[in-house]
């Protein structure tokens, strides 16, 4: 019920300090901040990261929570700063591990100078939630990358629309054609028992 | 007044409003007609709320094959469902369409209704099952509302039980209990958790299923019984036949309408219309998220609940409920002219409330 | 050479002539466009040949028409689950059906004598290319397997490359001979179309589809009624003929694609090995999550006191939340003098779950109807929705020998003492309410 918004998940909390084994964690909401100021929506550390309240914590996908399997993956994502790298950070969902693999991290960070750019260095054909809306565009206009339900509801009518087209056009068919032979069906019906009635009424006939 | 009298009236009153030499095929269906004027649209809002309610029951009895209500896997059977199921999303996103239309057209048959005074005699008894029916289905789309237990699901249905509560300040004496009680008795633990889950379930799956089924049939009865009102104060100049010509033409409303929900349901993600993180898991242990509100069809008590102070708001829900149950009698002189000025400038405030809610919200509250 | 002249020059050829003969047909002898009719000469073998004959050539040659002409459309239709199988079926079914139906009416028109006295050589020639034409077309369906999808991309572009004026050969140049003669015999009808009576193609009588039927009679009262009666029960045959057909129709639509939907929807997902172990760790992390919260609650019935947070994770300026003895929300930040600061985090207006970082007032705001809560005190702003304050919540502070060494209560004075370079070893608890601290 409020267009402002606090972000929550770039705060340093002291809790990061007595976490902090790995060395020092930095998550860019620069990104989110930008998205948030622009459209007015509310979009929270998910868009990212594995956990809406950002990577820092002892929840599940936050930096306390992990395997040593998924630091060693943590460490290599980290590293990741030429595109193509395919990281699996395991504090970042697939829209972030998506983004630093595209961008590579180098080219990230020199975009949280700019986050508007964002958007345009980001590959023009790639569309992760298959919901007919490039990640390029989605990301813009605050919807989730990722969530194939979540997008501009006109660009997503039309993307539908233009899918599903002989789906509706059958149904369309078929509801046309149902109410047709239904109507003649109660029209004939109608027809009978008109004739029953009026032989009934003149037995002369 | 002795008490065979008052058998007697009681009968009496029934009778006119149940005849049973009317109950039969050929006076239900052959012979009744329907009168064709300006206001006729009207005559098809009940039956499209009734086609909405039955594509309700068809595609929530293929939810339930899915659906889970505990509190650790409701979320992820709805997700399970849109995912994973062939057709699941369509088949929800149906039912989440349909909700929304049913009760649109259910408030336009109410004001419809009211304003062609389709309460007059003998039709007092279809205003006021039409008045619980949509009780009902307000209920039915609150408690809805709860079961994919996402963020927006459980803090809205906290706020509003809470609002129940907060009745209780108003009431005299041990009244001021009553509320609370009646809250505890619906949530069913301290706070909106598995129980009020489980309960809103069973009110959402069984309980309002069979009550409305019931009513509707009262409903339904007593339209047939005394066919539709006239409608207008002047005599209609044409009647048309209800078989097959009327029912034809109603079949073809339910057509197109199921046309325009197989559309939406296909290519218009009812989801798509918030923002995504309110439809996260709830999480007991963050801040409420930002952007919470009941559904569309709540705004016209919403808003001015943020604005005005709860007691304004209270009692208007009082008059209001009052007043909708005792309209067959309050209005029972006033002509249809005055009655039409009056639905009119209601479904004004609908309609604004509802498109410019926020708006004004923000206009005033800054 | 020869392929030039057959999928080029004759296609040319027979359309020119074909537009050309039709409309001077059409033009001089309006009345022979119909082909003549043998009915009054024999009927019953007639009803018996024509009928299949035609119903099955319609439907035939409506699918070879409306592939031509909207391949797109025809495709699209084609990626319906099972369009494919059973447009070949009704196409197959069909074919026989026509040439049943021919079959009867070549042997009508060479038995019966009747019938003979009115038929001209081209009737012959005409009848016998139809049957090799469409034994032909039946022989490429069985032998070239799914020609409704293959043929969008042979036939048709072969087609439109003749009507726009791009003749291009190759489509065709490496069809089988069998579908080469389909092809060729085609032609050759178009081309004998203003010749034979086979021109009523172009006169379809459409409308006696949906025409009332119409009846010569005497005028007098007793035949009139009858007619009456006679007309209506017509009437309300065809209306119910045309219920069955539309309703027929339309089943057959949704068998194709609701049912197909509904059926998968209740046969349910089958999804493949990892995707299945990514759910099912999906669901066992949820039920984890519930189990924790679960534990919450039988914690709080069973212990005294709760552990809330270490002395050292808490924050000024952002709270930490947790879960009081009432399963609601609290808050735990650290006050200016540097003591613990416990407060609920339950709004006092509608019970929403208040923001956790302070403002420059040193206040928290409850996100849903604005309220701004003085933490010092717990008191909402002026004007705010919420009219009572945030209660305090009692705590204590427990060293790390596991002695409590400070503790307050909601409502009463602080209890204990401790020292402040000791503080950060310390861990902050919640107390139950109506009980003394151990």
């Amino acid at each position: 019920m409020r267009a402002l918004y606090s972000p929550r998940c770039w705060k340093t909390t002291l809790l990061l300090a007595f976490l902090t084994t790995v060395g020092s964690v930095q998550a860019y909401p620069e990104f989110q901040q930008h998205i948030v100021k622009t459209t007015g929506r509310a979009v929270n550390c998910a868009l990212c990261h594995a956990n809406a309240d950002g990577p820092e914590g002892t929840g599940p996908g936050q930096i306390g929570h992990l395997t040593a399997a998924e630091q060693a993956e943590l460490g290599r994502a980290r590293a990741a700063f030429e595109p193509g790298a395919r990281p699996n950070s395991p504090i970042l969902n697939a829209f972030g591990n998506h983004l630093i693999n595209s961008l590579g991290k180098k080219k990230f960070l020199e975009l949280r100078l700019a986050p508007a750019q964002l958007a345009e260095a980001l590959p023009k054909d790639s569309d992760l939630d298959d919901d007919g809306i490039s990640d390029a565009r989605e990301l813009p206009s605050g919807t989730h990358p990722f969530i194939k339900s979540d997008g501009d509801p006109w660009l997503l009518f039309q993307a539908n629309f233009k899918r599903n087209f002989t789906q509706i056009a059958l149904a369309l068919a078929a509801t046309v054609s149902g109410l047709w032979g239904l109507g003649h069906l109660l029209r004939g019906f109608a027809v009978a028992t008109r004739l029953k009635d009026d032989e009934a009424e003149d037995p002369a006939h | 007044m002795k008490l065979p009298e008052t058998i007697e009236r009681t009968e009496a009153y029934l009778a006119e409003r149940f005849p049973v030499e009317k109950m039969n095929y050929a006076s239900m269906i052959l012979k009744k007609e329907v009168p064709v004027h300006r206001l006729s649209w009207g005559y098809y809002m009940g039956g499209l709320a009734l086609f909405f309610f039955l594509v309700q029951i068809a595609t929530g009895v293929m939810l339930l094959f899915y659906y889970q209500p505990t509190v650790s896997d409701a979320h992820a059977s709805v997700e399970y469902i849109t995912e994973h199921v062939p057709a699941g999303a369509l088949v929800r996103n149906i039912h989440a369409w349909a909700s929304s239309l049913m009760i649109a057209s259910v408030m336009v048959h109410l004001l419809s209704a009211f304003a062609m005074k389709a309460f007059g005699k003998p039709r007092e008894i279809t205003w006021i099952t039409g008045v619980a029916l949509l009780g009902i289905t307000f209920a039915f789309g609150f408690t809805g509302y709860l079961l994919p237990w996402h963020q927006i699901a459980v803090n809205a249905t906290k706020i509003g039980l809470q609002t129940i509560e907060e009745i209780g300040a108003y009431l005299p004496g041990q009244m001021a209990t009553w509320p609370k009680a009646m809250k505890e008795i619906i949530q069913g633990e301290a706070s909106v958790g598995q129980a009020t889950l489980s309960r809103f379930f069973a009110l959402h799956v069984i309980i309002l299923p069979l009550s409305i089924a019931g009513i509707l049939g009262i409903h339904l009865l007593s339209v047939q019984l005394h066919g539709m009102s006239q409608g207008v104060d002047e005599k209609p100049r044409r009647m048309e036949k209800f078989f097959p010509t009327y029912f034809l033409k109603d079949l073809s409303v339910w057509g197109v309408a199921f046309m325009v929900l197989f559309i939406l349901g296909l290519c218009l993600p009812f989801d798509s219309l918030f923002a995504y993180p309110l439809f996260e898991p709830f999480n007991a242990k963050g801040s409420t998220p930002d952007g919470i509100k009941p559904e569309w069809y709540f705004f016209w008590v919403y808003y001015p609940l943020e604005l005005l102070p709860f007691w304004v708001i209270m009692l208007g829900q009082t008059v209001l409920g009052v007043v909708m149950m005792a309209t067959p009698w309050i209005f029972k002189n006033t002509n249809r002219r005055t009655l039409k000025v009056l639905a009119v400038a209601a479904g004004a405030y609908l309609v604004v409330m509802t498109v410019f809610g926020e708006k004004i919200y923000h206009l005033f509250k800054g | 050479m020869v392929d030039a002249f057959l999928f080029v020059g004759l296609p040319y050829i027979a359309i020119v002539t074909a537009v050309i003969g039709c409309v001077w047909r059409a033009r001089t002898n309006r009345f022979s466009m119909s082909s003549r009719s043998s009915q009054f000469l024999e009927d019953r073998k007639l009803l018996w040949g024509s009928a299949p004959w035609h119903i099955g050539i319609i439907v035939v040659l409506l699918g070879h028409i409306l592939a031509g002409v909207l391949p797109q459309v025809w495709s699209s239709i084609l990626t319906v689950p099972g369009a494919l199988i059973a447009i070949e079926t009704v196409g197959v079914a069909c074919a026989l059906l026509a040439i049943v139906g021919l079959s009867a009416l070549i042997y009508r028109r060479v038995t019966s004598a009747r019938v003979q006295a009115v038929t001209t050589t081209t009737d012959l020639v005409v009848v016998a290319l139809l049957l090799v034409q469409i034994v032909l077309g039946l022989l490429s369906a069985v032998h070239f397997r799914y020609g409704s999808a293959w043929s969008t991309g042979t036939v048709v572009p072969y087609f439109w490359g003749l009507v726009t004026f791009r003749p291009d050969m190759t489509y065709v140049a490496d069809f089988p001979m069998l579908f080469k003669l389909h092809l060729v015999g085609a032609w050759f009808i178009i081309l004998l179309l203003p010749f034979t009576r086979l021109m009523h193609l172009l006169a379809v009588p459409l409308q006696y589809l949906w025409r009332a039927p119409q009846l010569v009679i005497w005028n007098t009262t007793r035949r009139r009624q009858h007619a009456v009666a006679a007309t209506i029960q017509a009437d309300s045959r065809r209306a119910f003929l045309k219920g069955a057909a539309g309703v027929a129709g339309a089943t057959g639509l949704m068998a194709l694609g609701v049912s197909e939907k509904a059926l998968n929807f209740f046969k349910g997902p089958h999804p493949d090995p990892e995707a299945d172990s990514a759910l099912l760790q999906k669901k066992l992390q949820r039920l984890q999550l519930t189990a924790e919260e679960r534990s919450y609650e039988l914690e709080r019935q069973r212990n005294d006191m709760i552990l809330v947070a270490r002395y050292a994770e808490l924050a000024e300026n952002k709270g930490r939340y947790f879960i009081d003895y009432a399963m609601a929300p609290g808050l735990a930040f650290k006050g200016k003098d540097g003591l613990p600061l416990v407060i609920s985090a339950k709004c006092t207006h509608l019970g929403c779950t208040v923001g956790s970082e302070l403002d420059a007032q040193g206040r928290v705001m409850c996100p849903c109807h604005i309220s701004y809560f003085d933490v010092q005190t717990g008191k909402p702003n002026d004007g705010a929705p919420a009219k009572l304050p945030l209660p305090q919540v009692g705590w204590a502070l427990v060293d790390s020998t596991g002695k409590v060494v400070l503790s307050r209560k909601p409502g009463e004075s602080m209890q204990g003492k401790v020292d402040a370079a000791l503080l950060p070893q310390c861990s902050l608890y919640i107390t139950k309410p109506g009980r003394g601290i151990a």
